[in-house]
């Protein structure tokens, strides 16, 4: 059961207010911010509790999403129903932000009473919800072409002409008005995170990649689409087949949607995309890649005569030379105390710094094509040195974004919609690799 | 709403564009007057004719109530729209309403009329949008009509108005608690719902209000899990856990002899890792079986524990988690491991549910270990992980930890202890701590560990690993001397003087065992005292102390330095403790009481500190709820009721199914049938089972019954059991309990295989045949679903009978032989009263003696038409006489070469499309060659109607017969439908006219609600074409003046429903039927286009009867009215 729901932006200002059952106090929105602010650390608990009144909030989009109920309903409901809410909102007004959520009030609220009824959840489907839903998103501008940046394009790599920025693709689903809204286009984003842990050694560790295909359908007539994957897609280590090619991972899901009748000869996914963002596929590979990690790390570090603490870093990139990373960071924990540091890096477009707060030297690069190495070498001032220090260096630690790039090699064969609509439906597909958390340790 | 400054309202159009923001108060002069002027507009607007500025008018208001501005001068001008026509106008209208229900009480009452109107619109949205809005408003005055509301709309015909109903239940407890007999009554009603929709709505209404009536659940527990798949998610979780409470209460803790349950019992056979060795398996079970194993899981346990476990893949966090919780709580241990493949997916999801699943995970790995063993990978920790959750993972790994795994772990925890992250180094070391103290073997590699940290440079690492040492050590000091001993010499390398404090107590506390380094160690400090830090100095002073009481000799000079040194030191702390202790230890004359118990007051035994998982006695609490999660009971929260020490009584619930014909009867049939195609079986096993024993698990569903033999309920748990595919030896085990019965009952046996082997052939049929709805699958829910599908089948069968059956089933209707079997009726009824749920609706007055072939049969039907989901049919108590069904000729036997064909109007809803009529043809080849490619072929049909042709029957060998069923959208015309017979030679035109009576199909209402329909379409409210009503005044012969002929003919003419007469208060207990001279009432709609028709004979006792008919189709109408004068006066 659901007392209040409010969101709240990330300065306390009240966006959001409704009350369903009338048991809390208005003032249950100060009582948290409070509580929010008053701890320390990167999150505060999921659950909190003030007197009879608790609060269970997640943070999306810069935002605090708040319920608070006072029986003992089930947590689980509670986050679930707040994941799936800033899932529908994002799909009725296109992108989560302080901003999307302002402007649109008005559907916001018309949503909440949908879904929510005297503190009980009713439905959160999307689908369902755009029978009952009259007022339209508001959106803060049209998505001009202009703001191509480099990263993340739709298409860039199947379709060579064409290319849609990745803005496109956070529109509100329904909308009638505007020159954007006739437009029928369907967003496919494989998507993989992946966690390594490669030991002092070299030897990799401990590799997951977590992947998903999501879907974002703006079609407003439901047609079959099939999404056909690699065929020598396999699930297990059993199933192994073709001649050596193939992309293998350990675990698979559908969503319901998803007819499977294709699957297993064809690896054809056949599903009916209904309006809004759907995740049609999730997929797990564990202990095992199928090619190289991305990185790695060569280290050298010792002390020098003055008491200064060298650290000699090359780094691979063991990507296909068409690829390339961007944005890695390079995060190397440094011993308590350091207090300057001199660097030398091997071009000048990358950054290092000393940051105090995290103790850690901080190395970027800004984009980093496959089969090159990069060197850095960073001087330590470090008051006190002793061998015990040199135990406080490391683990290295890398973020990453791998565009155009799928570590477990899925690719999307095609994109069919059948009935075939002439001309009208546009379709993007878009990889990307993120690191989760990716260790090399010293 | 602060922020509203930023908004732009693109929709407001001119007037609102460009114009400041005002304050909240309208009343304050000119702004006052422009908000007027404003609202001026909107009223002009609202006033209008045009829907589009109605719309855009409303679409303006709730932008301003979102905005947090004042509208309610709008009031009047809006509540005038709750009778527009237009949805989104109403529903807009609604959301305004709603607003100022709570926040204007008065003005809300004024709209309360307009609700009530609103509840009685066509439109279902519109309906159950207005009970929401009637219900939100929380003024006591409207209890009452707020009471009468919901029980009307717990009857609707729509579900969705139902669920609205369920979701009002609360509102009006917390308004009134007073009401709540009234509304339990309500929700009993609800919970006997079998639509999908309205379960989960009205568990949560249950919840809230009468949790305590548990008893209420009994009838519909069956129906719970088996609809449990298709409920909505949010709806799933509260059923779930509503049942996990409910099977506490009823069922037998299934770990309660775990020991006896190991040897063979059933939890070995289900359980995922049942890694014993097939042939001490089969001994096992086989000694299980000679010696009768105590605990029995209850079929019922086991059908919950089936039906939840699809759902640990859903995609909702909440349902998944509810189902583990379940497993947890109720299953048996060896099966409980399936959540844990689940719950480990769950952790790739947001860090708030990881947080939620890692703080019950803690606390399952506390009690079942193994479970999560296979996943340690899984909860290894990711440098991006918040500090929260490495916590959690780390308090899982610890408990994961054992002999085999601890060597991964610990070399995993080492490279955590390297983490910029300090509360999770040191919460890492504390888990360092506890393995030791934990797994004997790894106490001194963890030490050893440790002892390594003390060098580390970080003073927190250091701390937190003498704080561990130290309470490691204190567990058991003698056996560690040498690391006292090592940590003695590293004084002289550490210099965080917290370390260097811990060690000096640690020497302090145990000098004993290390009688000569002590002394020597207080040496070198004695000699480093003045440049010691503070807390250092107070550790030096405490060790000097305790080694003059222990070892004077040897130190009592370097403790008389140490304290003049400590006299004079700046710090006035330790110049305090110099003072304090000298007095203490150095007997002088002055004080010599205390210095007698120096020794036992500095000396004093230390208790051990305790290292253990703060997790532990968490599990107290449900899992997954919000207590467990906050470790205190939150407000609300109802304690998971312990294990009954016997079960109750199982048998309350028990849904009968009623019987069928009688045994013998059956029998026959059976023997008779050897050679018949092999549905018939199904159906002759079906019914005669239930009926031969009242006790066994009838499932209501004839799919269950069919699996069923009649050798009793143990039969019947494992046709339940044997659904469970997945399991190989539970299949092995039921067939040694069959050969067992074979023994036994040798017939019985045969009839059971028999009976199985066609019905799994029914359902290789059936799924070559024609698609059902949802998939068949093996499990019994699912078949459940499927059930109308069975029941057409039925009919089939029944058709196929051979003529003397059917003589003998007329035989068995009681307008000829109405008081036969006395007893038996009585008992019948009984059951039939809670199959159908007649409680619920309208109390049947008296036993109703109805046909008995033909009341079962339809009931049996319209039973499992609930269970269909479908929204339209609720109709228990129809009255469809399938046993007299009329069947026709399509071809002569001549004409046809042989070929016989005949058909009839089966009353079946014809389930690939509800707009047609099933027609089920029989074909008999009389020739002497078979038959073959028997179908049908380009249909010439009037414009409109559409035909839905049986499957080819590729060959009906000479003598046999064979039945089909097609479906015909007649479009409510009686023109004959005309169609190509082919078969493999020749082809035959033939056509199939309706009767008009079987063009409609029955649909349940209430007495009530049959007035309501007839009187709102008679004034032709809300409704623009008319009802037409047509009356004719008839003489009723003799033997037609009662009810059972009157009932029996009217529904033979016409495919309608019986409206149970009643009183016209709905949900009252029984009243006695209403003097007078009786009306007979009877309902239906057309299949194609869904029009009410609606009967109503009025018997009187002397004088002429009269019929009237309601319909909006004029031509039906006046057909049907000829048709039924027909039936009733012949």
């Amino acid at each position: 059961m659901i007392s209040q729901i409010f969101i709240l932006s990330s300065k306390g200002d009240h966006l959001i207010y409704k009350d369903f059952r009338g048991e809390a106090g208005k003032d249950a929105v100060t009582v948290f911010y409070e509580k929010v602010t008053a701890l320390t650390g990167d999150q505060p608990p999921v659950v909190m509790s003030h007197k009879e009144l608790h609060f269970v909030h997640i943070r999306q989009g810069g935002l605090y999403w708040v319920v608070t109920t006072t029986a003992a309903s089930s947590p689980f409901t509670l986050v679930e129903f707040l994941n799936r809410l800033t899932t529908l909102i994002k799909d009725y007004c296109g992108s989560l932000s302080e901003k999307s959520v302002r402007m649109n009030f008005a559907l916001i609220y018309e949503l909440l009473d949908e879904v929510v009824d005297n503190g009980y959840i009713q439905t959160t489907s999307t689908d369902i919800l755009k029978n009952f839903i009259q007022t339209e998103a508001v959106t803060s501008k049209p998505f001009s072409l202009f703001d191509l940046s480099n990263v993340g394009l739709f298409g860039a790599e199947t379709q060579q002409s064409k290319v849609a920025p990745s803005a496109a693709a956070t529109r509100p689903i329904m909308s009638t008005r505007g020159d954007q809204g006739g437009k029928s286009e369907i967003f496919v984003d494989v998507v993989e995170r992946m966690s390594v842990v490669i030991g002092s050694n070299g030897v990799l560790m401990k590799v997951d990649v977590e992947g998903e295909i999501r879907v974002k359908c703006y079609m407003p007539s439901c047609l079959e689409m099939r999404i056909g994957l690699n065929e020598e897609f396999s699930i297990g280590k059993s199933q192994l087949r073709g001649y050596g090619a193939a992309v293998r991972v350990d675990e698979c899901s559908f969503h319901q949607a998803v007819k499977l009748d294709e699957f297993d000869q064809h690896r054809i996914l056949k599903v009916c995309p209904s309006q809004g963002e759907h995740v049609v596929m999730q997929y797990l590979l564990s202990d095992e890649l199928p090619s190289a990690p991305p990185f790695r790390l060569f280290p050298t570090i010792e002390r020098d005569n003055g008491g200064r603490l060298l650290m000699y870093l090359k780094l691979r990139c063991d990507l296909p030379p068409k690829s390339s990373a961007i944005n890695v960071s390079v995060t190397v924990p440094v011993p308590k105390g350091s207090l300057s540091l001199s660097q030398e890096l091997s071009s000048p477009d990358q950054k290092a710094e000393l940051r105090a707060e995290t103790r850690a030297v901080h190395w970027d690069i800004p984009r980093f094509p496959g089969g090159a190495q990069l060197s850095a070498l960073f001087k330590l001032e470090v008051p006190g040195l002793s061998s015990a220090s040199m135990m406080e260096v490391g683990p290295v630690g890398l973020s990453f974004e791998l565009p155009k790039y799928t570590c477990t090699g899925l690719q999307i064969r095609f994109l069919r919609l059948t009935p075939v609509q002439a001309g009208s439906s546009q379709r993007w597909v878009r990889y990307v690799t993120h690191s989760d958390s990716y260790t090399i340790r010293i | 709403m602060s922020a509203s400054s930023a908004f732009s309202d693109e929709k407001g159009g001119s007037s609102s564009v460009g114009e400041p923001e005002y304050g909240h108060d309208p009343a304050s002069g000119g702004i006052f007057s422009s908000d007027y002027k404003r609202h001026d507009d909107l009223k002009e607007m609202l006033d209008s004719n045009k829907d589009s500025l109605k719309l855009e008018a409303m679409k303006r208001i709730v932008a301003m109530i979102a905005r947090g501005k004042n509208t309610s001068d709008l009031f009047p001008a809006v509540v005038k729209n709750v009778a527009c026509k237009n949805i989104e106008v109403k529903k807009l209208v609604y959301v305004y309403l709603v607003r100022y229900a709570e926040e204007q009480q008065d003005l809300a009452l004024l709209s309360i009329s307009t609700f009530q109107r609103g509840l009685k619109d066509p439109n279902q949205l519109i309906r159950a949008s207005a009970l929401r809005v009637l219900s939100s408003i929380r003024v006591t005055i409207i209890v009452p009509i707020m009471m009468l509301a919901i029980k009307e709309a717990a009857s609707d015909m729509s579900p969705y108005v139902r669920k609205t109903a369920a979701h009002a239940i609360p509102k009006l407890y917390s308004l009134d608690p007073e009401q709540k007999d009234q509304l339990i009554e309500v929700i009993e009603k609800l919970l006997a719902d079998k639509t999908t929709l309205v379960a989960g709505s009205v568990v949560m209404a249950f919840e809230e209000v009468c949790p305590e009536r548990i008893d209420l659940i009994h009838k519909n527990y069956r129906k719970l899990c088996n609809l449990l798949v298709d409920v909505e998610e949010w709806g799933q979780v509260v059923i779930i856990n509503m049942l996990t409470r409910y099977a506490r209460t009823q069922f037998l803790n299934p770990n309660l002899n775990e020991c006896l349950l190991e040897e063979g019992g059933e939890s070995t056979f289900y359980g995922s890792d049942a890694d014993q060795d097939e042939d001490e398996d089969e001994d096992k079970k086989e000694e299980a079986l000679s010696k009768r194993k105590p605990y029995v899981m209850d079929p019922d346990h086991r059908l919950l524990l089936r039906n939840t476990k699809p759902l640990l893949q859903s995609r909702n966090a909440a349902v998944v988690m509810a189902v583990a919780q379940l497993y947890f709580h109720l299953a048996p241990k060896a099966e409980v491991g399936v959540i844990a493949k689940a719950l480990v997916r769950l952790l790739r999801s947001h860090s708030e549910v990881q947080y939620v699943v890692l703080q019950n995970v803690a606390t399952m790995t506390i009690k079942r270990r193994g479970m999560f063993e296979p996943y340690l990978k899984s909860f290894y920790i990711r440098s991006t992980d918040p500090t929260q959750i490495k916590v959690l993972k780390l308090e899982v790994l610890t408990n994961l930890a054992s002999e085999t795994n601890i060597s991964t772990i610990l070399r995993e925890f080492q490279t955590y202890i390297k983490s910029m992250d300090k509360d999770f180094v040191a919460a890492t070391i504390q888990a360092i701590g506890r393995c030791a103290t934990h797994i004997g073997e790894v106490r001194d590699t963890c030490l050893n560990g440790l002892v390594q940290l003390l060098s580390n440079r970080d003073e927190l690492v250091v701390a937190e690993s003498v704080v561990v040492i130290k309470k490691l050590l204190q567990m058991q000091p003698e056996k560690h001397s040498d690391i006292i001993k090592h940590m003695a010499k590293l004084t002289d390398n550490i210099q965080v003087p917290m370390a260097r404090a811990s060690i000096l107590w640690l020497i302090g506390e145990y000098c004993e065992h290390v009688p000569k380094i002590a002394p020597d160690v207080l040496r070198k400090m004695a000699k480093t005292f003045t440049n010691e830090e503070d807390i250092v100095k107070l550790q030096i002073i405490n060790l000097a102390a305790k080694l003059y009481l222990t070892n004077s000799k040897q130190t009592k000079l370097l403790t008389q330095y140490v304290l003049n040194l400590a006299k004079y030191d700046q710090n006035y702390d330790i110049r305090d403790r110099a003072r304090f202790i000298r007095q203490l230890i150095v007997p002088t004359d002055k004080c010599g009481a205390l210095s007698k118990y120096a020794k036992k007051l500095i000396l004093a035994l230390k208790p051990a500190p305790i290292l253990e998982s703060p997790f532990k006695d968490r599990d107290h609490f449900q899992l997954g709820s919000l207590s467990h999660l906050l470790n205190t009971k939150a407000g609300g929260y109802q304690e998971l009721p312990d294990w009954p020490q016997d079960a109750p009584d199982p048998s309350v619930r028990n849904v009968e199914v009623p019987e069928w014909t009688k045994c013998s009867s059956r029998e026959k049939r059976k023997e008779k049938k050897v050679e018949k195609p092999f549905y018939s079986d199904s159906e002759g096993e079906s019914g005669p089972t239930e009926s031969a024993d009242s006790e066994s698990d009838s499932a209501s569903s004839s799919a269950s019954g069919s699996e069923q033999s009649g050798s009793g309920s143990e039969e019947s748990e494992e046709s339940e059991e044997r659904s469970d595919s997945d399991e190989e030896e539970e299949e092995e085990e039921e067939e040694a309990k069959k050969r067992k019965t074979q023994k036994k009952e040798p017939i019985e046996a045969v009839q059971q295989s028999e009976s199985e082997q066609s019905s799994e052939e029914e359902v290789k049929k059936r799924k070559v045949s024609k698609p059902p709805p949802r998939n068949v699958s093996e499990s019994e829910s699912d078949d459940d679903e499927d059930s109308p599908s069975d029941s057409s089948q039925d009919s089939e069968s029944e058709d196929s009978e051979s003529e003397a059956e059917v003589k003998k089933k007329k035989k068995i209707t009681p307008p000829k032989a109405p008081t036969k079997p006395v007893k038996k009726e009585g008992k019948k009824e009984k059951k039939e009263m809670s199959l159908l749920d007649f409680d619920d609706f309208e109390p049947t007055p008296s036993p109703q003696v109805t046909p008995v072939g033909n009341f079962l049969s339809s009931s049996l039907v319209t039973d499992l038409e609930g269970l269909s989901l479908t929204d339209t049919v609720l109709s228990p108590a129809t009255i469809s006489p399938s046993g007299s069904l009329k069947s026709y000729e399509l071809l002569h036997r001549i004409t046809g070469e042989g070929l016989l064909v005949e058909y009839c109007f089966s009353r079946q809803p014809f389930l690939p499309d509800p707009h047609m009529v099933a027609v089920q043809i029989q074909f008999t080849n009389s020739a002497a060659t078979e038959a073959k490619s028997l179908r049908l072929e380009e249909a010439k049909l009037q414009s409109g109607m559409r035909v839905k042709e049986f499957p080819e029957i590729e060959v009906l060998p000479a003598g046999e017969s064979a039945t089909v069923v097609m479906g015909i959208d007649f479009c409510d015309s009686t023109q004959a439908a005309n169609l190509q017979l082919c078969t493999h030679s020749r082809k035959f035109f033939v056509s199939i006219q309706p009767p008009v009576g079987e063009l409609m199909t029955p649909s349940f209402m209430t007495e009530n609600e049959f007035k309501k329909e007839q009187e709102m379409l008679l004034k032709n409210l809300g409704q623009l074409m008319g009802m037409n009503e047509i009356t004719e005044k008839m003489q009723l012969p003799e033997r037609c003046q009662n009810e059972h002929a009157i009932v029996q003919r009217v529904t033979a003419a016409a495919n309608l429903s019986r409206v149970p007469c009643g009183s016209d208060k709905e949900c009252s207990s029984p009243a006695p039927p209403p003097p007078g001279p009786p009306v007979h009432r009877f309902a239906g709609r057309t299949v194609t286009s869904g029009s009410l028709v609606l009967v109503t004979v009025a018997t009187k006792e002397s004088g002429p009867s009269q019929l009237t008919i309601n319909c909006e189709k004029m031509v039906i109408g006046t057909m049907l009215v000829k048709d039924i004068l027909l039936a009733l006066t012949q």
